[in-house]
């Protein structure tokens, strides 16, 4: 098993799990209004290079993905990658009942997913077109189409950010200062076998 | 040998006899000039045979480490109840394609450096892998076709096998014989095909075996393990398991372990230290021994893709 300190440093990952773009909570059963009914599912589709406005689509299950599962267990997310570069860059959401105003407002209609799981009699879908935009956009889109609550960081949390983000600019400091030590060594060790080969040189002479 | 030796010095000569002393018993002189050598060596006075020497025993005489695996302190490691590594691990897990991913346990022991170590077969209440499909070789129209089947073997029999193996037909994953065809299979010349994949049955890798039925059953939803620098890995279940699925595999796990680790020997003490539960792509969590904590999740939230 590594290190001790190497996993405890490997599971700060945990803290951009839980804070970050994409920490809110999805109305669910529970919490859905009239204006916002409960989702239930989330399907993306997105192609595997980043020609053609895939980009901010992967960039969006890489960053946010993990966190609307984390603090949204219960939704199911699937994610198709395709290597059909022309093909949609799409988000499905589910809804469950009826879609939201918003969702409609901001849905396309002429994107076809074919990889997106087929939606239950009672479920509803409403399909986003996310070529062309950042995964911020893509979030800031969904956060309105959904009714999305956002999840602001406990202060113990922001504490621990800023030591982390303190770590970070100690360790460019130190990466420096580190690459210099060895430089020098190096520089040494070959000023010496220069000089040791200037003495063979001589001996043959 | 003594044409060459005649044409060094003697101090080197010892020195180079030393370096290679096996290599010339063709000629039966050898031996004894060897141990005469030997003895010139050791009385000889030339001090670069004798740097050379002690350099030897010196690499020899190393150190010894710690005779036990070093164990970390976990004070400063946070450890989890199991639904919440759970939900971290789903969280990390989104959108991976849900047959490949899988949870995987890593058990620390706390063991010595030397003895035996652990290495058995497990049987999971709730299967990992989807089931593969296995192949018995046993005489047609015995007692233990019959049981191979009822223990869910696909292909039974001798020359049906046989001939679909040539014909290219290797609907299989597994291949087990029974001692009784192993002449007959033998024959058949099946090494060329089977072997290159993996599943030629041979006394060696454990698939020869009298007791058809019993080892089919292990093999179809068995999983080997062993332990390695004092870990043992293995995957123990699939990202779509439910909690109780997880809990109750992680249990047969470490019931298992225990057992083997008291059947071991007398004298050797093996004691679990640490269970980490990971995925396929997501870190490591110490477990706490605790099922839920107050923000988990409800367990029914933690299934399915």
């Amino acid at each position: 098993m590594p290190n001790l300190w190497k996993r405890i440093h490997k599971l700060r990952a945990l803290l951009n799990v839980r804070v970050g773009t994409g920490a809110a909570i999805l109305p669910s059963a529970a919490t859905a209004t009239k204006e916002f009914p409960a989702i239930t599912r989330l399907h993306l589709t997105y192609a595997r290079k980043i020609y053609g406005g895939h980009q901010g689509a992967r960039h969006f299950w890489r960053n946010c993905f993990p966190r609307l599962k984390y603090h949204n267990p219960a939704v199911q997310m699937t994610v198709k990658q395709t290597a059909d570069q022309e093909g949609p860059a799409a988000l499905t959401i589910y809804f469950s009942e009826n879609i939201s105003n918003a969702a409609s407002l901001s849905a396309t209609t002429e994107i076809k997913d074919q990889h997106a799981p087929t939606p239950s009699a009672t479920e509803k879908t409403a399909v986003m077109n996310l070529k062309d935009l950042t995964y911020t956009d893509i979030w800031q889109k969904v956060k309105l189409a959904t009714g999305a609550r956002d999840l602001v960081a406990t202060p113990e949390e922001q504490a621990e950010l800023q030591k982390i983000e303190q770590m970070r600019q100690n360790s460019e400091a130190d990466r420096a200062r580190v690459a210099s030590i060895r430089q020098a060594k190096k520089d040494q060790e070959l000023m010496l076998q220069q000089a040791r080969g200037e003495v063979e040189k001589l001996k043959q002479l | 040998m003594s044409s060459l030796n005649s044409l060094i010095p003697t101090g080197t000569r010892s020195v180079l006899s030393i370096c290679r002393p096996p290599l010339r018993q063709g000629s039966m002189a050898a031996p004894i000039l060897f141990s005469y050598q030997q003895v010139r060596g050791k009385a000889s006075s030339n001090p670069q045979a004798r740097g050379k020497k002690s350099k030897e025993k010196a690499t020899t005489k190393k150190k010894k480490g710690p005779r036990e695996f070093q164990q970390v302190d976990l004070t400063q490691m946070e450890q989890f109840a199991l639904c919440d590594a759970m939900r971290y691990l789903r969280a990390f897990e989104v959108g991976r394609e849900p047959t490949t991913s899988k949870y995987e346990i890593h058990i620390r022991l706390k063991s010595k450096r030397d003895g035996p170590v652990i290495r058995n077969m497990l049987r999971f209440p709730h299967s990992v892998q989807t089931e593969s499909r296995i192949c018995v070789i046993c005489p047609p129209g015995s007692r233990i076709e019959k049981e191979a089947r009822a223990a869910g073997a696909v292909l039974v029999g001798e020359q049906e096998v046989f001939d679909a193996v040539k014909e290219g037909r290797i609907e299989f994953d597994r291949c087990i014989c029974h001692p009784d065809s192993l002449d007959a299979m033998n024959k058949a010349g099946l090494g060329r095909i089977l072997g290159p994949r993996g599943l030629m049955p041979s006394v060696k890798t454990g698939t020869v075996v009298e007791d058809v039925a019993n080892r089919v059953e292990m093999l179809r939803g068995g999983t080997v393990y062993r332990e390695r620098d004092a870990v043992i890995r293995l995957p123990i279940g699939q990202l779509a398991f439910s909690p109780e699925q997880l809990r109750d595999n992680l249990r047969a796990t470490i019931d298992q372990v225990k057992k083997d680790a008291a059947g071991l020997n007398d004298r050797i003490t093996k004691e679990i230290y640490e269970v980490v539960l990971s995925s396929t792509n997501g870190p490591g969590f110490s477990l706490n021994g605790e099922f839920t904590s107050e923000s988990s999740p409800e367990t029914a939230a933690l299934s399915g893709v």
